[in-house]
This record gives C-alpha cells, structure tokens and sequence, in this order.
C-alpha cells in the first residue's frame, strides 16, 4: 500500500527504502517515510491534468537541515518518534523514542551509490548496523508510486474500486473544493489543508467520482482521518 | 642469545603470515614470503623483506606447492621453513622435503606429524599411556567388507548413538557424519569414506560416541630435541559452528585448578609419548561429570595461539623458530610452563571470518570498504586486511583475530565488548554481529559454554532483521534530512522529470530549490 493509494497525495520528500539482498533482489517490504509536518510552497503549480498533473513543484530546500527538524516522521503511514543524529559523513547514531528511554542505535552510512537500469533515479548505500552489511535502495516515494500507479493503470483500468483519501498531515481544513457527485480527473485541487501557516492541497490520486465527502471548512483533523472517497 | 636463523621463508599467506614475519623481525631474522596472484599487493607480502609468486589463486596451484615453496626457499638462501596453520602445515611429506633440501621445518618431525595425523593411530597412543579416548573404535571400520557388516552394527551398538563416522586423517570436520540410528550407519560409512579420500587421500574411517554436552578444550604443547614436553596452558574453544571455533579463550573457565592439572598432565603425556617436538596442541572433550576425553593432536601452531601468549607471556612463534634451531626450551617457556596450572589473568579471541551469520556462517567474500580495528588498553589484533582489499574466495576467509588480555574473565568480557563496539567494518558480511552478540550473551558470561552454544543461543535471522529494519530507517531518515527525494527530482534522468525540471524557471524561488537540491544531490554523489 504506497500513499497515493490512501490519501491521494504522495509527500515529494517521501522516501520508500528497500533492504536489497546479496544477489541484488529486495529481501523483506519496503519502508515509506515521510515527514508528518508539511512545508508547503506558496502555491507554485503545473496547469494540466496529464502525466504531471497536480505534482506540487519541489519543497523548499533543505539546506543540510539537522534531522528532527520535522519532528515525527511517518513511517509507513504510522508517526514515529525517531530522529538520525549524524556525526560525520559515515557515522550517525537512529535515535527511537516511544514509552521509556530513548534507543540509540549506532550506524555507519557508506556513500551513496547512483544506480542505473530499471531502478534509475534510485541510490542506493550501504548501512552497517551492530555489525550487519545492509545494502539498502532509496528512492523518492512520489516516482516509485507514480511507476507502480502506471503500471496498475495498464493492468487494471476495467476495475477499479473505491479509493479512501486519509489524511497524511494534521491540520485545518480551509477550503473544500468538490462535493459528492462531483465528477474530478487526475490532479484536480479537492481540498486546501493549512499546517503551520502554509497552506496544501490536496489533490485527486486519479480519475473518479466524489461518493462522499467526511470533512468540512474549518475542522481539525489528525494524520489518519478520512477525508473523502473516490469511486 | 643470537637468532636462531638468518632467513626464514613462510610459506603460508593472511594473517598468520604476518604474525610469523613479526616474530623473525623482532628477534633480527629476514623473512621471505610466497604469494599467489591474488596476493601480489598483499599485506605480507609487503612485510616480508623478499616476495617470491609461486603460481595462480588456486591453492593447489600456489600455497600447496610444496615443491615450488621449497625452491623459493633454496633461492632466497632461507633456511628454515615455518608453515603456519593450514596448507602444508600437517603434511609430513612437505616436511620430510623440506628436510631433504638441506632446510629446517619449523615444527615436529614427519615422523611424528605422520603419527598423529592418523587419528586412530593417535587415539591408541593417548590408550597405550592411560589416557582416555572418547569411547569408539581403535581399528579402521572395514567399509569395503560388506561380509563384516554384522561386526560393525555390533560396535556401534556397543558405542551407543547418536555417534560420529570420522576420517582418521581427517580435522576441521571435514569426512565428519553424525548418526541416530543403525539404519543410517551404512550410508554414513560409505558417504564418510568418499569423502575422506577425497578431502585426505586417505578413506579410512572410525567411529566414536558423540559426547555432548561437551566443552571442547585443548592444551598448547611444546617440545624440545632432548624430548622434554611442557604444557602452557590451556583454551577452551567451545563456541564453534560445524566444529570450527568461533571463540577461543585461557583459561578455560570453572576448572579447578586440580582439574586443569589432571588435564595438562594428560596432554603432556600423550605428547612425551608420540615423541613431540616443536609445537603442538592436543585436543580434548570435557563431559559434564567433568571427565576429559582425549580427541586428537594437532601438530602445528594454532589459530589461537594468541590467548596462550597473552596469558602466559611467551612468544610462541619465537619459540618454534628457537626450538626448531635445536636449542633446548627456554627458560621463559619453562617459567611460562611452571605457572600454567595457575593461570593469573584471561584472554579471549573472537575470529572475525568473512561470514553471513544469520544464513548459518555460509562464506562472504567480497571488498572491505571500511576497516577500523579497536585499540586501546588490553587489545590486540592479529589481521592482514586493509580497507579497499578483495578477500578472496579462495582462501580461508578469516580476516581477523580480535584478542582482549584483562585480570580475569569478567574484565576480559567487558574489554571484548568495549573492542567490538570500537570495531568498523563494511563492504562485507563478517561473524561481528555474533561476536557483540557473546560479548553481551548472560549464558556466556556466566561460562555456560558448549560445543552446542551456537544452535543454542544464536538467532542469525531475527538480530539481522532488527538490523535491517535500523538500516532502513538510517537511510531513510538521511534521505528526507538531505532532501534526496527533491533532489532526485530535480536532477534525476527520467524523461517525466526532465519535462518537471525545464518548467522550474531558474531566477525564481523555486529555482533557488532546484540549484540547492541540485547542489545537494552533487554534494552527496560527488563523481
């Protein structure tokens, strides 16, 4: 499940980390993480509702901000209190909080390495862990998850279900722009979300109806919250 | 006392090759060292003070070439020859060529390296002097006489099951099967037997009772030419997996000291009676009612070696190279033998082998990416890796040998534990993970050790998930924190991307995004 299925928006910093065995193949699920506080652009957008329809334009730069800054992260749809203090270029140390003292985890990042091939765009490193040799694959959510969206495209475009859109940020409804019945295509502006004075979109994951809208102007809502339903 | 040779060639490679040029530097003797192609630019090789190729990475090609080694020698003006561990270290043929070249060989006589190589030859000696054998066959098992069959069940009757078929010249648990039950001897011989003569040339087997549980402990011999035989000490190398030892201590924890008296006592007499020169280590099983068996001699210097110098304070290797020389023990192996029934501090060793620990220590080779070996009070590191080397698949894929010296054992441990988590290695999979795992293991602490530890107490796959699941979130923590996503977007090569990047125009704040995300992403893939 990649956040675009669920919410309808993928976080452009949205990380999906896979753990690659020896013999180059993904071994175990792979790890989206994103972060739960939103940093949203004042409005740059690309018109149209093709193939980059609805892409919100990069977020600000990160300028070799400390990690943390965001707070929590999202992994996997599910905050998490976890924070990487970096030493130097190799050393760091994963901090986990949650319930009692804070696990910190020594690791050694070894340099990125591009990759080319079926994976292009993706980089990926080594992670030295308690003694563990781990080769992992990064790659940015949005591209995986648009690469995944084409592909089921092609494969399912007869059947297509309903689609919830859940909320992957907290915040403050400001504007809802579409009501039940309506029909939206891919990319189009549904609902304006403000978090800490900066104001998302968000916009619709594909092609459908609106079956019912769960929000309204002016309410809270948590990450997780069901904001609407596309069928 | 002037050194006991001018040159010595050493015909092994890793890091027992640099551990035999340490000892001849450090006493003013030159050493030449062998390599094979893959070991052009190799640590021992630029120790040595002369290199000589003997042939391509194939050991059969290379380090076992007695013949070529031994022109090396006689072209390089050596004059003795120190094995090391492995290759020709056990082969009383290469001995007995060495000798014949008018060289030395550092280590007992064929003779003798023949004698005990033949574990049942050897098991009928430690008989002949009192010693007890693990109980089993003393005669070779008559495999190719189905007529005999009837015999053989009635033996293994006798020793009960589950029992070992073992190759007489066999080690390292090579020719080695494990039986439950009678109808499952027959294959077990005959697959034994194959195997043995392949491995060893040589497919004569036995069968013994499997002890368990059982410590594995050994004693650290050495002789000289006027047949006088002390022991140094002893190890307990009872962490093992497919009886290779992982971890090797001294002394061997919970004996009494009247228990490690009997026990050297018994080595020793085994030795005097196999006419042991040089250097030697005899094997044993220590059964729970604390009864030791005799397992077999190893007539050569040890992996382990190590631990016994650290806790008796005498150079081992020097003394091979001095003893082979045909001088007597010296006063320091004497005191250092004197003392060993009282031990008066602790060593361990962990072997940190180019292995996968959780997929049952199966072979990793690859290249180191970054090596950091600990220091500090207390440590000492026997190795001949460096950062950026291939460790070769060809070889033994030890790459080093972590060895802490501390008061006693709890100190010892802790020392280990404050090593290993100084230790940095990546670029390949190494037994680390199970190491820091013992250094922290309450059942090791506590000296509850086994020959059955490592099925026991080691979860390979579920400490190496935690692990993954660590890396994961590194990695993609360092992701977010640096923007790679973005950045992957604003310079990444795919054609939608492209069309993204153009729509961004340069002098606006967006296009500041881009220059620092592109900036970024060039600081973190520099090429």
């Amino acid at each position: 499940m990649t956040a675009d299925q669920t919410t309808g928006i993928v976080d452009p910093r949205a990380v999906r980390v896979v753990a690659i065995d020896h013999g180059g193949l993904p071994s175990g699920g792979p790890i989206v993480l994103e972060p739960a506080a939103v940093l949203v652009a004042p409005a740059p957008r690309i018109a149209g509702t093709g193939a980059l329809g609805g892409i919100a334009v990069p977020y600000p730069p990160l300028e070799s901000a400390p990690s943390g800054t965001y707070g929590p992260v999202l992994v996997d749809g599910g905050p998490l209190d976890i924070q990487l203090e970096r030493h130097d270029e190799i050393h760091a140390v994963l901090v986990e909080r949650g319930g009692g003292d804070a696990v910190r985890t020594p690791v050694l990042t070894l340099p990125l390495e591009r990759i080319t091939g079926p994976s292009l765009g993706a980089v990926r490193r080594e992670v030295v862990v308690d003694g563990w040799s781990i080769e992992v694959e990064v790659e940015s959510e949005r591209r995986a998850s648009l690469r995944e969206r084409a592909r089921r495209g092609r494969e399912e475009t007869a059947h297509r279900g309903s689609t919830e859109v859940r909320a992957i940020i907290p915040g403050q409804v400001i504007t809802v722009s579409v009501v039940p019945g309506d029909a939206v295509v891919a990319g189009q502006q549904l609902l304006v979300v403000e978090a800490m004075k900066m104001q998302n979109e968000l916009r619709a994951p594909r092609d459908g109806e609106v079956s019912s809208v769960a929000v309204g102007t002016g309410q809270t809502i948590e990450v997780g919250d069901l904001l609407l339903v596309l069928q | 006392m002037s050194a006991p040779f001018r040159r010595v060639l050493v015909a092994n490679r890793g890091e027992i090759a640099v551990r035999i040029i340490r000892a001849c530097h450090e006493d003013g003797m030159e050493a030449v060292a062998i390599y094979s192609d893959a070991d052009a630019s190799a640590r021992h090789v630029r120790m040595a003070d002369v290199a000589v190729r003997v042939g391509p990475a194939s050991p059969t090609e290379s380090y076992l070439r007695g013949d070529l080694i031994i022109a090396a020698a006689l072209d390089t003006g050596a004059e003795a020859v120190h094995p090391g561990y492995g290759f020709l270290a056990e082969r009383a043929s290469f001995a007995r060529a060495v000798e014949d070249a008018g060289l030395v060989f550092v280590g007992p006589p064929p003779a003798v390296i023949d004698a005990l190589g033949d574990k049942l030859n050897a098991r009928r000696t430690a008989r002949e002097v009192g010693v007890a054998v693990v109980p089993g066959t003393l005669e070779p098992v008559p495999v190719d006489r189905p007529d005999d069959v009837a015999w053989i069940l009635a033996e293994a009757e006798t020793i009960g099951y589950p029992l070992l078929v073992k190759a007489a010249a066999g080690g390292g648990g090579r020719g080695m099967r494990r039986v439950t039950s009678a109808a499952d001897l027959p294959a077990a011989l005959v697959g034994g037997s194959r195997e043995a003569a392949s491995a060893f040339g040589g497919g004569s087997i036995y069968l013994e009772r499997e002890v368990v549980p059982a410590r594995h402990i050994e004693v650290q011999l050495l002789g000289d030419d006027a047949g006088r035989v002390v022991a140094i000490g002893e190890r307990d190398c009872s962490i093992q997996r497919r009886h290779q030892k992982l971890v090797e201590e001294a002394p061997a924890p919970g004996l009494t000291d009247a228990a490690r008296r009997e026990l050297l006592d018994l080595a020793v007499r085994v030795a005097t009676a196999a006419g042991l020169r040089n250097a030697a280590t005899a094997e044993f099983l220590r059964a729970l009612d604390g009864s030791f068996y005799f397992l077999e001699v190893n007539t050569r210097l040890q992996v382990e070696h190590g631990v016994t110098e650290l806790v008796s304070g005498l150079d081992i290797v020097r003394e091979q190279l001095s003893l082979a020389a045909g001088r007597p023990l010296t006063p320091e192996a004497l005191e250092a033998a004197a003392r060993a029934a009282e031990p008066a501090s602790h060593a361990i060793e962990v072997r940190i082998t180019a292995e996968d620990p959780a997929r049952d220590f199966s072979p990793a080779p690859g290249r180191v990416r970054r090596w950091v070996m600990p220091a500090g009070p207390g440590v000492r590191v026997d190795s001949a890796v460096e950062p950026g080397e291939r460790i070769p698949p060809e070889y033994d894929n030890l790459v080093a040998k972590i060895m802490v010296h501390a008061a006693d054992r709890e100190a010892a441990i802790g020392r280990l534990r404050r090593a290993l988590d100084e230790t940095e290695i990546a670029g390949i999979q190494t037994t680390l993970p199970f190491h820091r795992f013992v250094a922290r293991d309450p059942s090791f602490a506590a000296g509850e050790l086994s020959t059955g530890w490592v099925g026991e107490r080691w979860d390979g796959l579920s400490a190496q998930a935690e692990a993954t699941r660590v890396a994961q979130l590194a990695a993609g923590l360092d992701a977010l924190d640096t923007g790679l996503a973005i950045a992957a977007e604003i310079v990444g090569p795919g054609p939608r991307l492209a069309v993204q990047a153009s729509t961004i125009p340069s002098d606006s704040s967006d296009g500041r995004w881009a220059s620092a995300g592109r900036q970024a992403a060039t600081d973190r893939r520099p090429r």
